[in-house]
């Protein structure tokens, strides 16, 4: 194994440096810049240790708000994902190959559009008289027509489209290192269809599961593009604040506060989720 | 009734015919060796009776029902897998206790208690609470196999079930086996395409080729009284000689292609003119006596095997393979006199 370890030595380093650098440079040095002016005043006394912006955050019930929303939209769209994607990819990891191509294909091509494109085509949909409303009226389920453009319901439907193949490409990655005897063994043992899912696949595709939904979750908690653009100014997410405090109000220290608190509560929610999904992926 | 009945079952992979008409009929509380070389279908036909493949025709009958159509999970039988297919996210004993919990029999503990007597009878009780990855590939064979008799199916199936062993854990597993079926009566098959394991463990041996059953009978019929060319080589590799065979009522003989006559039995199996016949290679001895066919030949190669030694002796233009014991064994290259019993010479049925 000597050869295949790759310790850290001079060659490796000398890889890993341009990548490094660019990290640090793009990354790091930002990120330590914007903690910092969270904690620094502006204006004529500018350069002060404070906590003004955060107490801010804190008082203004608006900006609670926003992150809420913004953490019950991720786990919505989180759980979504997980709900069509599992089995989405279960019926992808059966197909044959030819089939199997098309459905990835068809999965991410909505990452393929641009983002301007994919919205107006959800307006087309979900707006008022667009074809959800239309269809709704036809069969008589609606009155009067309907909107879902700037509601939560607009933003999560949007969204999951475009971070569905996140979840279902790990997922399926999962459950294509499942031996197919491990199914075949359930059901000689009784397992029905679903119970061999539910058994077997399942569980097992827990690491999958486990890295795609942090993947969801961590893309969903920072959009902002699709969230302003079908959820409109006044559904406000975090990443919307923010780039507003930035470009709009130029109150760096304010925008940099909420991008650290951002980050605080991801990391609240990721640390463990990962301690707990590897320890249950780790027993496979 | 049979516990198992197996009626002209077809099954193609495109053009390719895997089972042709096959059918088989199995005795309960029988062990029976499905034998063949790879692609022969006895995987396929095993696949079947489990439910996990789809026959293109014919009927399955199992334990007097009809399952042509079932689900595997319909069907009350146990496969274990060559790769054991044990759940590797479950300690040992839920993985035995899976089919009990799936069949739905009894409450958790009498579950647990069951998979405990099933682990027991696999001496691996003390490991119930491991992880099949923490265990040995032996142990984890076993654990598949408690877990296959758990819930006593009405089959029991193995598909190769020592073929991952090494050669002295495979000793262990055959007499593991053979102890199992003896306590238990669970009727068997079993996949293999190593004669010597057929021959061990099984009561009757189904020796395959080309989706048809070759030669079906007891271990030592099939070894002794081989009928065609492939069952003999199959089954123990044995020397294949060609004769022109002559006489008539009880006496007979047959003439190698230099000349040499040589007296033959088994007089009501034989007709004038070219035959195969198998010899086998413990059947040939060196210094003969006068009872014994023999011919004249020398030796061209040996190999010590301990115990044994191999010899290749040329005979004409022929070559016949001698296994003898060491002791009795002429070495070095010479010319020799080498013999057998005639009923040794067994006559072979292809053209």
């Amino acid at each position: 194994m000597s050869t295949g370890t790759m310790r850290l030595s001079r060659e490796p380093a000398l890889l890993l440096s341009p990548g490094l650098l660019f990290l640090l440079l793009a990354f790091f040095f930002p990120a330590i810049q914007l903690l910092a002016q969270s904690f620094l005043t502006v204006g004529a006394e500018a350069g002060r240790f404070t906590l003004e912006h955060y107490a801010k955050v804190v008082v203004d019930d608006f900006y609670a708000g926003v992150a809420l929303r913004t953490f019950r939209l991720a786990l919505i769209i989180t759980a979504l994902c997980l709900l069509i994607g599992f089995p989405l990819a279960v019926v992808m990891s059966r197909a044959g190959p030819t089939l199997r191509t098309i459905l990835i294909v068809l999965i991410i091509l909505p990452l393929m559009t641009s983002v301007v494109i994919r919205t107006f085509g959800w307006l087309v949909i979900l707006g008022p008289g667009g074809v959800l409303s239309w269809t709704l009226q036809q069969l008589g389920l609606i009155e009067r027509s309907m909107s879902l453009m700037h509601t939560e319901t607009g933003v999560v439907l949007a969204m999951v489209q475009v971070l569905l193949p996140f979840l279902v490409l790990t997922t399926l990655g999962s459950i294509g290192q499942i031996p197919a005897s491990l199914e075949e063994a359930s059901r000689t043992m009784g397992a029905g269809f679903f119970g061999s899912i539910y058994h077997v696949t399942l569980p097992l595709s827990v690491p999958g599961l486990a890295s795609g939904s942090l993947l969801v979750f961590a893309l969903s908690i920072s959009s902002f593009i699709t969230p302003s653009l079908v959820g409109g100014v006044r559904l406000q997410v975090m990443a919307g604040s923010i780039y507003q405090q930035m470009t709009g109000s130029f109150d760096w220290g304010f925008g940099a506060a909420l991008s650290v608190i951002l980050l605080v509560i991801t990391l609240m929610l990721i640390v463990p989720y990962m301690v707990i999904t590897s320890r249950v992926g780790g027993r496979t | 009734m049979s516990q198992l009945s197996v009626q002209s079952v077809v099954k193609r992979f495109g053009d390719l015919v895997v089972l042709d008409k096959f059918d088989l009929d199995v005795a309960k509380g029988e062990f029976i060796a499905l034998l063949g070389p790879s692609g022969c279908g006895k995987s396929t036909l095993l696949r079947i009776i489990a439910g996990l493949e789809r026959p293109n025709g014919g009927d399955l009958h199992i334990a007097g029902r009809s399952v042509t159509g079932l689900a595997p999970e319909h069907r009350n039988i146990a496969l274990m897998f060559q790769s054991y297919a044990l759940l590797p996210h479950m300690t040992v004993i839920e993985n035995v206790r899976f089919p009990l919990r799936m069949r739905g029999g009894g409450d958790r503990e009498t579950q647990r208690a069951k998979a405990l007597e099933a682990l027991a009878l696999v001496k691996l009780d003390h490991l119930a609470d491991r992880f099949p990855r923490q265990l040995s590939g032996g142990q984890q064979q076993r654990v598949a196999l408690a877990r296959s008799i758990v819930a006593e199916p009405d089959l029991l199936l193995l598909d190769e079930p020592l073929s991952n062993l090494d050669a002295r854990l495979r000793e262990d597993m055959q007499v593991e086996l053979k102890r199992l079926h003896e306590s238990l009566g669970l009727t068997t098959i079993f996949v293999t395409h190593d004669q010597s394991e057929a021959l061990g463990l099984a009561d009757r041996v189904i020796l395959m080729n080309r989706g048809r059953i070759e030669q079906a009978g007891s271990p030592e019929d099939i070894y002794s009284r081989p009928r065609t060319v492939f069952a003999a080589d199959f089954l123990g590799g044995a020397n294949i000689i060609e004769l022109d065979v002559q006489g008539s009522g009880e006496t007979w003989h047959g003439t190698f292609a230099d000349g040499t006559q040589v007296p033959l039995a088994h007089a009501s199996d034989l007709t004038a003119g070219k035959r195969k016949f198998m010899l086998r290679k413990e059947a040939v001895v060196f210094s003969p006596d006068e009872t014994m066919a023999t011919v004249e030949g020398s030796i061209e190669t040996q190999n010590y095997l301990g115990g044994q030694t191999r010899s290749l002796i040329k005979v004409g233009d022929i070559e016949i393979i001698a296994l003898t014991d060491s002791d009795r064994t002429e070495t070095g290259r010479h010319a020799t006199r080498i013999g057998w019993r005639p009923e040794e010479l067994i006559p072979l049925q292809d053209a």
